[in-house]
């Protein structure tokens, strides 16, 4: 019998789609046979600033990145111009900077469980998630000043001194959060709805990963096993005990109890790092001085405005909460960048997903789609 | 019930209140004012009328708390407030939603059918409303014990579907149509199990009649452990639960309003105080489901009396308690699980429940007539 | 889907209902962690980036904040004889680069943060505006 399929839009403003992003679906009857992706909604240009202003200047624009976890977008940038510039950083100041960014990954991945079961129907998890948020959102205020968009990490250390009483509030967090941790469990691992709704569903094999370039919780899902933290351990990672989480199945529910996972062995390395912070400067000598000291300075970083590394290229990569944030950043001896180009995990993640649900329901749709955890500023930038 | 050849009928709220009036004293006066005029017909009427009024306010009451409980509860398990601001601890939320969908700008699409778009919402609410008629509230309060309530009771639900379908049909939307003919598919095959397990309950006490079914769930066993069929059939409980919580289109069978299905389902239309009757006939019909669930399961109104106390009254107070009972559990599951997938719920509803409710009702058959119970 | 009749008895939906009990009936750290906003509000830390506030007697007007700024938000203008900032909190990112080069330690951000207003213009901070923190000399 001849059957014509029927072209469906899930339109940018939809409730599950994580922000503004556009399917177009080919649908036979009830199952997908084709999906495209159309991207752009939230372009802002950012790659373009980034020819425009200094090196200094820049680091706000790369927190808007991926907004829920900033730390990350930042330190990728300052670390690829710190590669350039061959800039040194204090022990401390490299503490300081893992425990952050671990933080974050612990924060993104509460956001990623809330909103998947948020999509799949259960609207306890996210209001769970973000109660823990809020801890560590007010341990990040009260260290930089602001929740979302911290503008911590400069080139060359961080911009000022963990505040009094920050290490007791933190071993507090650090205690809840496993509690917690085995609350969420309890509450959605072993349910047999979730199970039926994640189990099998937008499988994906190692080799189409890899061939497809995700990198992240959701490549470590499939069975592969690559955490740039382990193999080219940047910052104080080789100094650090932890293992990278992997799955072999390809499923939603592998991907989703990797990123469990990864939530503990964050929560062992805070745990390390706030045992082992050592005392010291936050920011290498050359950049610290404030230069006319009348009144007590509020931070304890100054980084100069005429700031020329030497001309050459670098890319430098990270593993962000979401998968492998790079940048590559050019100079031409100005000191503004010739080029700042952004390697984002959600964008390349993304490109995966039509491989995953062909031959899926819209609902598999939704699930598959929550379990990559993209986030649309790291897609359009 | 039949016994033999008479037919012993039980108790209604219109006896009741004649007996009120005969106790004050002013029964036979009004009665006689009105066979003086020959009228004594409208005495009927005014009680009837009076009775059906008491019954569609508390109705409406009780949709109205339910649906600031249902908010409350929800925020409590995510470890927040709910509605605080409108009246001490958010109690006048329901009166502030109603005031604004009342204020809401009436839409009917321009190629839509104008009668049975406006018709539709009110069949929904009132085919809801019908059901409380065999309801047994307390001893004798019944608005009308009749001989056949459980039957009646299931196919009043069966108009749910087809308002539905006029709903979906009438909005002239294709998306609404495959909504609407979504929910009925799902309606009709949870129907099924839920009439087989309401059967079972019935080869047990031999009567269709609600009250006779609460009458045959009075007394103790050992002295303890009362004498409920919930305990005769703990698998018939559970699955009429599942088929009812599936029927209402609750978490987790809720496929239809979840917004991540492409539109709202059958309702995507509606708007303004037709939108308030979906939503009002859904928490009508929890209530409802929970009181026919408390019926036939859990004893009803029955309970240890306490001494001083009319029996009417205690008894009106444990169904309420019971009723809210499965009420509480029924947003407690709400709050926890994900939704089921819609083809996952149809294989449930017809390859699990259906041989599960059979395999129950010949088990039922089977004590009966061997004359065990 | 067979393994539905392995796992009759439904054991996780049982766990995840007692999860939510305990949250019901708030067994152990499981409180209420509302903050009714318009009538009580959460302190703000110390190093909060809110509005900004400029020393009267420690800026120079010599404008390194107005060109650090990534965005442009910073203008010097004159105001009686000198030259201080003003500040369109419309574009602010909020980022406080301003406050790190400032040479004088001049610029610091409050805790304000109900900064919504209703016109454009009215969101520019200008010198005469509560934007002056006269430093009382010890």
């Amino acid at each position: 019998m001849e059957t014509e399929t029927l072209l469906l839009n899930m339109g940018p403003v939809h409730p599950s789609t994580h922000g503004v992003l556009r399917f177009k679906l080919r649908m036979d009857g009830e199952i997908i046979r084709d999906c495209q992706i159309v991207v752009g909604y939230l372009h802002r240009g950012t790659e373009k600033f980034g020819e425009m202003k200094t090196y200094l200047q820049f680091i706000p624009y790369t927190d808007r990145l991926d907004y829920i976890a900033a730390m990350p977008n930042n330190y990728a940038y300052v670390k690829a111009v710190e590669e350039l510039a061959g800039i040194e950083v204090p022990q401390r100041a490299e503490y300081i900077r893992v425990l952050v960014m671990e933080l974050n990954r612990i924060v993104n991945h509460l956001v990623f469980m809330g909103s998947l079961l948020l999509d799949l129907g259960a609207s306890t998890m996210i209001m769970y998630g973000f109660r823990e948020r809020e801890n560590a959102l007010q341990l990040y205020e009260s260290l930089c000043g602001a929740r979302m968009t911290f503008n911590y990490i400069r080139p060359g250390g961080v911009r000022e001194d963990l505040p009094d009483g920050f290490i007791p509030k933190l071993n507090e967090f650090i205690k809840d959060m496993e509690k917690r941790i085995v609350d969420y469990e309890e509450l959605v691992n072993g349910n047999e709805i979730f199970l039926m709704r994640t189990k099998n569903i937008g499988v994906i094999s190692a080799e189409e990963a890899i061939n497809y370039g995700m990198t992240g919780p959701s490549m470590r899902g499939s069975g592969v096993d690559h955490d740039i933290r382990k193999l080219e351990p940047y910052s104080i990672y080789q100094d650090l005990d932890f293992r990278a989480c992997m799955r072999r199945e390809g499923d939603s529910y592998a991907r989703y109890l990797v990123r469990v996972d990864e939530m503990r062995e964050s929560l062992h390395i805070l745990k390390q790092i706030v045992d082992t912070l050592p005392e010291g400067k936050t920011i290498n000598q050359r950049y610290s001085f404030a230069p006319n000291t009348g009144a007590p300075s509020a931070v304890t970083s100054y980084f100069p405005r005429i700031f020329t590394p030497p001309e050459g290229e670098v890319y430098s990569r990270i593993e962000a909460p979401k998968g492998e944030l790079g940048f590559f950043v050019a100079s031409d001896g100005t000191t503004k960048p010739y080029r700042v180009k952004i390697r984002s995990p959600s964008f390349c993640n993304l490109v995966a997903l039509p491989k995953m649900v062909v031959g899926l329901k819209i609902p598999d749709l939704i699930a598959a789609f929550g379990t990559i955890d993209i986030v649309l500023g790291d897609v359009d930038r | 019930m039949w016994t033999g050849d008479t037919m012993i009928t039980n108790p209604n709220a219109y006896d009741l209140i004649v007996a009120i009036l005969n106790a004050i004293g002013v029964y036979n006066i009004i009665l006689g004012f009105f066979q003086a005029q020959g009228m004594e017909y409208v005495l009927r009427i005014i009680i009837v009328l009076v009775e059906v009024v008491v019954v569609v306010v508390f109705a409406l009451v009780t949709v109205m708390f339910l649906s600031w409980l249902e908010r409350k509860m929800f925020a409590v398990v995510q470890s927040r407030y709910g509605p605080m601001v409108t009246g001490p601890r958010g109690l006048f939320q329901p009166i502030a939603d109603g005031i604004k969908l009342l204020g809401k700008e009436d839409i009917i699409p321009a190629t839509a059918d104008r009668w049975i778009f406006t018709l539709a919402p009110f069949i929904v609410f009132v085919s809801v409303l019908l059901v409380f008629i065999p309801l047994p509230f307390g001893e004798s309060l019944i608005l009308s014990d009749l001989r056949v309530g459980l039957l009646y009771i299931i196919a009043i639900s069966a108009i749910t579907p087809v308002s539905i379908l006029l709903a979906g049909w009438a909005s002239n939307n294709k998306y609404s149509l495959m909504g609407a003919i979504r929910a009925v598919a799902q309606d009709i095959s949870y129907t099924i199990p839920l009439a087989i397990t309401a059967i079972a309950v019935v080869v047990f006490v031999g009567s269709l009649s609600t009250v006779d079914i609460v009458n045959a769930q009075q007394g103790y066993w050992f002295g303890v452990i009362p004498k409920w069929f919930i305990f005769l059939q703990p698998l018939g409980f559970i699955l009429f639960l599942i088929a009812c919580i599936a029927e209402m289109g609750r978490i987790p069978f809720d496929f239809q309003e979840s917004e991540q299905e492409l539109v709202a389902g059958f309702f995507t239309e509606y708007s303004g105080m037709k939108f308030a009757m979906f939503f009002l006939a859904e928490y009508a019909h929890l209530f409802a489901v929970s009181g026919i669930i408390v019926t036939i399961f859990l004893g009803g109104w029955t309970g240890p009396a306490i001494p001083l106390i009319p029996i009417q009254i205690t008894s009106l107070v444990y169904f309420v308690i019971k009723t809210y009972a499965v009420i509480f559990f029924a947003m407690w599951l709400r709050d926890t699980v994900p939704r089921v997938r819609i083809d996952q719920l149809l294989y449930l509803g017809w390859k699990i429940m259906i041989p599960l409710a059979l395999l129950n009702l010949l088990f039922a058959a089977f004590v009966v007539t061997a004359g065990v119970i | 889907m067979a393994w539905i009749s392995k796992n009759w008895t439904m054991i996780g939906i049982i766990k995840g209902l007692i999860v939510t009990m305990k949250h019901i009936l708030k067994i152990g750290n499981r409180k209420t962690v509302t903050v009714q906003y318009p009538y009580e509000r959460m302190k703000v830390a110390p190093r909060f980036r809110g509005r900004h506030a400029v020393d009267e007697d420690a800026c120079i007007g010599c404008g390194i904040c107005e060109t650090t700024c990534p965005n442009s938000t910073i203008q010097i203008v004159k105001y009686g004889t000198r030259w201080f900032p003003e500040f369109n909190l419309g574009m602010c990112l909020f980022c406080g680069l301003c406050v790190d080069a400032c040479p004088m330690n001049a610029l610091k951000m409050t805790g304000e943060y109900e900064l919504a207003d209703y016109t454009r213009e009215s969101l520019i901070y200008g010198p005469e505006r509560i934007l002056f923190k006269k430093e009382v000399s010890k």
